[in-house]
């Protein structure tokens, strides 16, 4: 008898797409894994769950949740044994809620700390909400007398639901070192992180700024190099970039756009309250559903602070994104054939990926979807081959082509560089990109910013030292304690000497690593970030946490349109300054007011 | 619509209904046995084994065959890529790499379910007997079809969806019909030919008891049973019902109109159907019922193939 999952290799795959690999990878354990509860735990950060029932036996009884006192974890119901989940979570909270009950009205300003705040202190850094103790900056006013009159535990329950709804939705990014690609949430914290309009318009400005420098800089770079000859930066230092492509110099880009989507990570320093930027992602930058997410959850969680305040709306991002993709297409018309290509399930960002191709109604392919005929791109129909005009890749230049890039990679295309050369198919972002998103060259970002545009740079950078300078390398070696060094090429935290807080063995380390290999280092000095108050579950109460903000900048060649805010990521842990998500980072909503209060 | 997502679509609903037949499977068979003798137990819960195509795997595993260990083996063994547990597993990993092709129901219907089969403990349910596990799967499959018709644009990768929960399930009523023909024919006279019971068992699993006694008005006769699984035009699952489904799915994905075909699948969909059509069961039964429905088994094989071949594997281009 011929059974599906036994067919004879080669004719047929035997078990449907996913078992092979799958079982590989997705090593189930031996014993009964109770995966949701584990999950669960996880990813519902606060307390454990104090030894409740539900793990084992709990079937045909009401387990008792700690997440929504009173309600069941998983209702089953006697027959059908389906948790119930649709109508519990997403019911709207009780009559009793806090999310009704604390209604904001004009209370005096200056209200002494209680509750939820308990002994807050702003401590030597800019405090985004407090212009002095107990006095909170105009445009936090309401969210604050709104928050001072919540119970710690009105606010836990409004925290659960948040949390519960991410959840549900299944917005979580995968965690590998358990081995068996646990999903786990990205920590939400419902403190919103509020920037009033004048401040926001400079933020805009600058940023749009930066982004046409950087894509004429890519353009230049990969061009006519004009940039070399005037002898505003080194030709050797461009081309020692871990990310310079030599194999795309020459090629034009579609309408000239390099960075189509761009995500500059802001940061506020403490000493001077001013917004600067602190990193160019100019790749693949990730985490813009984080924000379209983070805002629905807020919207159902605290409907009337968005009564109280007018926010400005960012839901827009996914059409904006997907006109500026139509725009790029090679054959031109309305009816470009655009697809997101994404490194698969197992990518960390893959709820992204598929969220964003979701919103924008084009096709989520990975590169076994398609493939290059005649220096055409198609992918693979059930009704045969469609050619594909523009793709918006969400995977790095290196796995891009395996002609052309590294051998082993398999979630490229082979052939994809030949039909981007000869201009058969549209990249966004182009490859290539990562020269301008080089650590190094960063230091170089204003210079291009008057050397292109002639114009003074609007948003500052950080002082950063090139420890490929001879006169830069003695300063940082000297120096190693006072300042953070980053490794050039790597992002996401990685490869990184937090100096004032490293210990004696590492500092010795990255001497050694420096001394060795000089150009793969640069220093700044530590940027004392802003804090905003956040809430600390193992404490129960409100403490200031360090932030950093990174808007999301599309650029059609012409305009640069940025939604208004971006991620605020914040370092949840008590002092810490490393706000990334492999880190330990959460995020926030971010409002930027239509006015200024 | 890309191939890799309408392969997923096909296996993902083919898991689902091979998890609810078997959960079927094992539930009627372990009632029936309630009221049977214990020296029947080997022959009556060799033939699971035997259908799920896993005799070697369960040899490997298991010295006898009994209620518990072929619960055990066919409901949660990890090692056994036929259980319950692995196919909703699987069918969920399915789902996953095409979220955004379903409707948010549907992948919240089939998480759900999954985070329910594995919540069961297997010790506490081996102790209490199939039943409510079974009926989890049962209810869980008859859900998520209802929300998945209730939600998802009937277009092509709803009949794809289609496709594969009924050729999964013509596949499993013939050999459902095969294994218990051959265990009761092949056995001794004096347990073999009129146990109703076991018919009355057959029936039950694939919620057919009912409709049989409106139809024959008589008692449990096994040409008739076998008449009603095989060729009954109308009762869900019937093998000429199921096939009639997967052709009328296979005609919408090609266009093509009656009385014709677009490629190998619909052709021997077809001549499959015309025979279930016209062959009469006392002709099937003189011929050998059991090479008749290895033919049948055969020809669902190739058509699995061919629509892998049409629709899902591309040659490689050098």
């Amino acid at each position: 008898m011929l059974r599906p999952n036994k067919k004879p290799a080669g004719a047929y795959r035997a078990s449907g797409p996913m078992s092979a690999n799958l079982s590989a990878l997705l090593k189930p354990p031996r014993t009964r894994p109770y995966t949701v509860m584990g999950m669960m735990t996880v990813m519902l950060r606060g307390k454990p769950h104090g030894g409740t029932n539900y793990t084992r036996g709990a079937f045909g009884r009401q387990a008792q949740s700690s997440i929504l006192p009173g309600l069941p974890l998983f209702r089953l119901s006697p027959t059908f044994g389906i948790p119930d989940v649709s109508d519990r979570f997403f019911r709207p909270p009780n009559k009793g809620h806090p999310c009704y009950s604390s209604r904001m009205s004009a209370v005096p300003s200056k209200m002494p700390l209680q509750g939820l705040f308990g002994e807050y202190t702003a401590g030597p850094f800019y405090d985004e909400m407090f212009a002095a103790p107990d006095e909170p900056r105009p445009h936090y006013a309401k969210i604050f007398q709104k928050l001072a009159r919540m119970m710690p535990s009105q606010f836990e329950e409004c925290r659960k639901h948040a949390d519960l709804s991410f959840l549900l939705q299944g917005i979580t990014f995968t965690v590998y070192s358990d081995g068996r690609g646990t999903e786990r949430l990205f920590p939400f914290d419902l403190i919103p992180r509020i920037i009033p309009n004048s401040e926001w318009q400079r933020i805009d400005r600058g940023l749009a700024q930066r982004v046409v420098a950087l894509n004429l800089f890519l353009q230049d770079v990969y061009g006519k190099q004009r940039i070399f000859a005037d002898r505003q930066i080194p030709r050797a230092l461009v081309y020692s970039c871990k990310h310079f492509m030599r194999e795309v110099i020459g090629i034009e880009v579609p309408r000239g756009i390099h960075t189509h989507i761009c995500g500059i990570d802001l940061v506020r320093d403490s000493k001077t309250g001013e917004f600067c930027v602190l990193e160019d992602n100019v790749r693949t930058p990730s985490g813009i559903s984080y924000v379209l997410e983070n805002r629905a959850v807020m919207m159902r969680t605290f409907p009337d602070a968005f009564q109280a305040y007018e926010v400005l709306p960012v839901n827009h991002y996914p059409a904006e994104l997907a006109r500026i993709l139509r725009s790029i297409s090679p054959r031109g018309g309305d009816d470009a054939q655009i697809v997101l290509l994404t490194p698969g399930i197992f990518n960390s960002a893959y709820f992204e990926h598929s969220f964003l191709a979701q919103q924008m109604g084009i096709e989520l392919v990975e590169g076994r979807d398609l493939i290059v005929d005649g220096g055409i791109v198609y992918m693979k129909t059930i009704h045969g081959l469609t050619r594909v005009d523009v793709i918006y890749r969400r995977v790095d230049d290196e796995f891009l082509d395996s002609l052309t890039f590294r051998r082993d990679s398999v979630l490229g295309v082979p052939g994809l560089m030949g039909a981007y050369r000869a201009g058969n198919v549209a990249l966004a972002n182009a490859v290539g990109n990562g020269v301008a998103d080089d650590k190094a060259i960063y230091a170089y970002v204003p210079t291009f910013i008057r050397y292109y545009l002639g114009e003074d740079p609007i948003l500052r950078s950080v002082d950063t030292y090139l420890c490929s300078k001879r006169d830069d390398l003695a300063y940082v070696l000297e120096h190693l304690s006072e300042l953070v060094v980053k490794t050039v090429g790597e992002s996401g935290g990685y490869g990184m000497l937090m100096g004032p807080t490293a210990s004696r063995e590492r500092i010795d380390e990255f001497h050694r690593q420096i001394q060795a290999d000089p150009r793969n280092y640069i220093a700044q000095p530590v940027v004392p970030l802003s804090r905003v108050p956040s809430y600390d579950p193992a404490l129960e109460c409100i403490a200031g946490r360090h932030v950093d903000l990174r808007p999301y900048c599309l650029y059609d060649g012409e305009n640069v349109t940025i939604v208004p805010g971006g991620l605020t990521r914040v370092a949840l842990q008590a002092g810490s300054l490393v706000v990334n998500s492999s880190q330990g980072g959460g995020s926030k909503d971010t409002w930027i007011l239509r006015g200024e209060d | 619509m890309l191939s890799r997502i309408a392969e997923s679509l096909f296996w993902l609903s083919r898991y689902i209904e091979r998890a609810e037949y078997t959960a079927r499977i094992l539930d009627v068979n372990f009632h029936t046995l309630l009221e049977q003798s214990r020296d029947r137990y080997r022959l009556r819960w060799e033939p699971l084994i035997v259908m799920a195509g896993e005799e070697e795997r369960f040899r490997r595993i298991y010295d006898e065959a009994n209620a518990r260990a072929v619960f055990e083996f066919l409901a949660f063994r990890q090692d056994n890529p036929s259980s319950i547990t692995q196919c909703i597993a699987k069918a969920r990993e399915n789902a996953r790499t095409i979220r955004d092709c379903i409707s948010r129901e549907m992948w919240e219907d089939l998480n759900g379910l999954y985070f329910t089969v594995n919540r069961f403990n297997p010790a506490e349910e081996m102790e209490a007997g199939p039943h409510r596990f079974c009926d989890a799967i049962r209810f869980g499959s008859h859900r998520f079809h209802g929300v998945t018709d209730a939600t998802l644009p009937h277009d092509e990768g709803w009949e794809f969806l289609r496709i594969g929960w009924f050729i999964e399930r013509a596949e499993m009523t013939a050999r459902l019909v095969d294994v218990q023909y051959h265990a009761l024919y092949d056995a001794p006279a004096e347990i073999g030919g009129s146990d109703n019971h076991q018919w009355m068992a057959v029936l039950k699993s694939v919620g057919a008891y009912e409709a049989y006694h409106k139809k024959y008005h008589s008692s449990i006769d096994p040409e008739k049973v076998a008449e009603m699984l095989i060729m009954h035009p109308l009762h869900p699952r019937s093998i000429r019902f199921s096939m009639t489904e997967v052709q009328s799915g296979l005609r919408a994905i090609s266009g093509t109109g009656s009385g014709s075909y677009a490629n190998e699948a619909e052709r021997l969909t077809g001549k499959v159907l015309e025979r279930l059509r016209y062959d009469r069961i006392h002709e099937i039964f003189k011929l050998g019922l059991h090479s008749y429905l290895n033919d049948l088994l055969r020809m669902c094989g190739s058509i699995g193939e061919d629509i892998a071949r049409s629709y899902f594997y591309y040659a490689v281009v050098a």
